[in-house]
């Protein structure tokens, strides 16, 4: 059972979590506003705001995730509350630390820190690239341990075979079942580790070069693999993350039978893994020295993992819902609102990782638009789901009020004019990270003022959500912790 | 002892941050002079070669099958004996007999049709029929036109020159040059680009091929495997070994 | 595929599909307490796999051999363009560059030919993108240090091309352009 401790601390990250997300939402409304030359920021501060909003939100969501994973699988297993303090230690003062180097260091090579762009004059002082792989180290080393921490308790409690529940491929009714949140929460992890690993191997190879004074030089395709491994895949496991929990507490929130692990469910989950581990090709299309064949593989990697998530758990989610008596509160309306928006951010991720059109798609504005889709109206949802259960501690309560229907439709509102200024910008060639359009492109102020205005709706909405969650996430704070 | 663990983190992290004000990183210098001349046309010299009366233009050679240019002289004391053996045996090794052919020709002025026929007799290379030695009458023309430039060392009698060879196509158009001594891998790129087969990308002799992912074998379509792939593998095999070290260490309850 | 008519496929696959989800919702709410769900759902997901799968394996089968590493392979292209990118300018010329002085030249480039463009970089990775006279994007590769990357192109309708970098490089990221003409 869950300990209040662990509500405490699990409370704790919500805030936090939610708090940044509202920091980064900001720096992101000023990169619009300067692309509509409604605002003129220096370059500079535009592209090191443009590296805080991107590691923040990934760092953000995928803690979230995490967070509630672990919640969750209290029921299972037991996790450890000192490696949740640790990990939260840690990603804070990461965070602290990437604004120190971005903010007044100016570093500002986007998120996903290119080599060897961090070595070039970027108009950054000299100490705020050793402190920006620096603070991707803390984020990485809390991360890693709080990941293998959460996989050990698993493997405490069940075999290799059962955590990955090949016990269900065979049998109908195996003597042990595995949960499907379990099965789910290890295939991620492994996907995790690998994705944190790379990063750590990437800092090794760049703190190397860096120490080497001219000794030894990285191979920029190298570099380039081994990142768009670690970028690419802590993003999609974080939306796997939020999947998981949607296997654990959909069917409670609808007042349904819980799901169960069968032989498709283990299947799917099983080669998803494969896909998600190969689908990272996909980014490197318009590298044309990468070998042909995993260019190929890129692609078919990328369809391919459409098909265990759309045959299992979108089929799944719909067939719990067809035709079928469910209580609709907040809870199961974010979950079922973030499937829908992750199968629509689907389908222009499918049109993207076609090589033939992403050589017309390619860092234009189309690749904002697929990847914020998977968030702002996916994953993110898929948080704020939990967020919600979990601070009412009380479905009965969740009864919705006019003020969260209307708070849910100004959110997809707001959602879906984003993201279809940022598809129409990419169908109109606009490129993706300039700090202000060329002349030459008309419609692209234009679009990002649309942007602008439509995140603006968005942000009212998660700072109405954020008022609900917080109230009661300080109540679950403030609870005395010795026993009535 | 937890505590101290952290504190011990952090001193070390900002250790680090105070050191790395010393180092700084270095560009790496690039190269760019294979690129020069692609996709002209080679100057059609007139050749002479030792027994051969047919043979008597450049455009000869290159019509009948494409053709691998190598410039050495015979009075060198230096890079030419080396690089042709060198290239002798990769091309030995690359298996490929039908596809190209071979012109070594001399820009030196002292050498003529018998010196050319006796440094092919060193090599072994007399009686083979993809190996042709020759000289011609118009070296100036013919350096000219793959931008070759040897430069006459008087005090020690010697050219300073670069180990170069250029790729012909069965037009005549240069597709490719490769200078200094080189690998199996850049002479199959080579040999694909002299009969036209597209090649969207290659490296440029550098530095940072120390960590390179795979060498691209055009014949065979395969890749070999560099170290480069390995470290990309790196991360699935460590995760791999963190799975199977946790479940050999943690017990697993018999009762669930 | 052509621009718009990717846009056209998203916004038609995106409406048909919040359209399926509001069906489910609705049908959800509108059902009593009976539960008239949906029956054989194993054999409808396996139906639902194998029509998917087989869609996605026309769409490789149709698309892979678009990629820009197949079409013209076959083709000698009539001229090479060598460029070369820095931060933040890019060098275009017929001939080579020389990497401590290079020079550009003002490039013009046959219609209807097949040409070649050998791209790399002197220190990041940059994104060599060409963009029509409409202002739409054609075609691109990555300029990588250490690399050449070879783009082969056949220009079908004249006028001037502007050339822009797709990959973020820094600073001047967003002023990095050249021209060129076709015709």
């Amino acid at each position: 059972m869950e300990s209040l401790k662990l509500k405490k601390i699990t409370a704790l990250w919500i805030v936090t979590v939610i708090t940044l997300f509202i920091v980064a939402i900001v720096l992101g409304l000023l990169m619009r506003l300067n692309q509509a030359e409604v605002i003129s920021e220096e370059p500079l501060t535009f592209y090191s705001n443009m590296t805080t909003h991107g590691l923040m939100m990934i760092g953000i969501w995928f803690v979230a995730g995490m967070v509630a994973v672990n919640y969750l699988l209290q029921r299972y297993v037991n996790t450890s509350y000192a490696v949740s303090v640790f990990a939260f230690v840690f990603t804070v003062i990461g965070v602290v630390m990437l604004w120190v180097s971005t903010f007044i260091g100016k570093f500002s090579t986007g998120w996903t820190f290119l080599y060897p762009l961090p070595f070039k004059d970027i108009g950054a002082s000299s100490w705020a690239t050793p402190l920006f792989l620096l603070s991707l180290t803390v984020l990485g080393v809390g991360w890693l341990v709080w990941s293998v921490a959460m996989m050990a308790q698993i493997f405490r409690k069940y075999s290799l075979s059962q955590a990955f529940a090949w016990q269900h491929l065979f049998k109908k009714n195996p003597t042990v079942e595995t949960p499907p949140f379990i099965l789910i929460t290890t295939i991620t992890l492994v996907g995790v580790i690998a994705s944190l690993i790379a990063a750590v191997i990437v800092i090794i190879l760049y703190f190397a070069e860096y120490f080497s004074i001219g000794g030894f030089v990285n191979d920029a395709l190298l570099m380039k693999n081994l990142i768009y491994f670690f970028g690419h895949t802590i993003a999609n496991e974080m939306l796997y993350l939020g999947v998981a929990v949607i296997y654990e507490i959909f069917a409670e929130a609808s007042g349904r039978p819980k799901w169960k692990t069968t032989w498709y469910v283990s299947l799917a989950w099983n080669t998803a893994l494969i896909f998600i581990l190969t689908a990272f090709f996909h980014h490197l299309y318009m590298d044309f020295v990468q070998p042909q064949g995993l260019q190929i593989v890129g692609q078919l990697a990328s369809y391919l993992a459409s098909l265990p998530s759309a045959a299992v758990t979108v089929f799944s989610i719909i067939v719990a819902v067809y035709k079928v008596k469910t209580n609709w509160s907040i809870v199961n309306l974010l979950f079922f609102l973030g499937v829908a928006g992750w199968v629509i951010g689907g389908m222009g991720a499918i049109i993207d990782a076609t090589i033939s059109n992403n050589i017309v798609l390619h860092n234009t504005l189309w690749v904002p638009a697929h990847f914020h889709t998977y968030n702002v109206m996916g994953n993110v949802l898929f948080s704020f789901a939990f967020f919600y259960w979990f601070s009412t501690q009380n479905i009965n309560k969740l009864i919705m009020s006019n003020l969260t229907r209307v708070t849910l439709a100004v959110l997809i509102i707001g959602g879906i004019g984003f993201l279809m200024a940022f598809y129409i910008g990419g169908a109109n060639s606009i490129p993706r990270r300039y700090s202000v359009y060329p002349a030459g492109l008309a419609s692209a102020p234009y679009l990002a003022k649309i942007g602008f205005t439509f995140a603006i709706l968005y942000l009212a909405a998660i700072l109405v959500f954020f008022f609900n969650i917080s109230k009661r996430c300080f109540a679950i704070l403030s609870t005395p912790s010795s026993p009535a | 002892m937890f505590r101290y663990i952290v504190y011990t983190f952090f001193a070390g992290l900002s250790l680090l941050t105070g050191l790395s004000s010393l180092s700084k990183s270095q560009t790496e210098p690039i190269d760019l002079s294979e690129e020069q001349g692609i996709y002209t046309k080679i100057y059609n010299a007139p050749l002479r070669v030792y027994g051969e009366s047919k043979i008597n233009r450049i455009n000869q050679l290159y019509q009948q099958r494409p053709l691998l240019l190598a410039f050495v002289y015979t009075r060198c004391t230096g890079i030419c004996n080396p690089f042709l053996l060198q290239l002798k045996e990769t091309l030995e090794l690359t298996h490929s007999e039908n596809n190209f052919q071979v012109l070594v020709v001399s820009f030196d002025s002292y050498d003529d049709t018998s010196t050319m026929h006796q440094a092919a007799i060193r090599f072994g290379l007399n009686n083979n029929p993809q190996w042709t030695f020759g000289v011609t009458d118009r070296i100036d023309s013919l350096n000219k036109s793959v931008q070759f430039a040897p430069a006459w060392d008087s005090i020690r009698s010697q050219f300073d020159h670069e180990a170069l060879i250029v790729g012909i196509n069965n037009q005549g158009y240069i597709t490719k040059k490769l200078l200094g001594i080189r690998d199996i891998h850049d002479i199959k790129l080579m040999i694909s680009s002299i009969n036209n087969e597209f090649i969207p990308s290659y490296r440029l002799p550098g530095k940072n091929n120390l960590l390179s992912c795979f060498n691209y074998d055009p014949k065979t379509g395969k890749n070999t495997m560099a170290i480069g792939f390995f470290i990309i593998a790196l991360p699935a095999t460590i995760t791999l070994i963190i799975i199977l070290t946790i479940v050999l260490f943690t017990s697993k309850r018999k009762t669930l | 595929m052509e621009h718009h008519s990717m846009l056209l496929l998203f916004i038609i696959l995106a409406v048909f599909l919040a359209i399926v989800f509001v069906t489910v919702f609705v049908s959800s709410i509108k059902v009593s307490d009976e539960n008239h769900g949906l029956k054989n759902t194993l054999r409808k997901r396996f139906w639902f796999s194998l029509v998917l799968t087989i869609v996605l394996g026309i769409l490789t089968a149709v698309t892979l051999p678009k990629s820009p590493y197949f079409i013209f392979a076959k083709e000698t292209p009539s001229k090479v363009i060598h460029v070369a990118a820095l931060q933040f300018s890019f060098f275009m010329t017929e001939k080579e560059i020389d990497p401590k002085q290079p020079v550009g030249e003002s490039i013009v480039i046959p219609l209807n030919q097949v040409v070649e463009f050998r791209v790399t970089s002197f220190d990041v990775n940059h994104g060599f993108a060409i963009y029509g006279p409409d202002m739409k994007l054609i075609t691109q590769t990555q300029a990588m240090p250490g690399y050449v990357n070879s783009l082969r192109h056949k220009f079908t309708v004249p006028g001037e091309y502007r050339v822009l970098c797709l990959e973020f490089c820094g600073m001047g990221h967003q002023g990095m352009q050249t021209t060129f003409k076709v015709n």
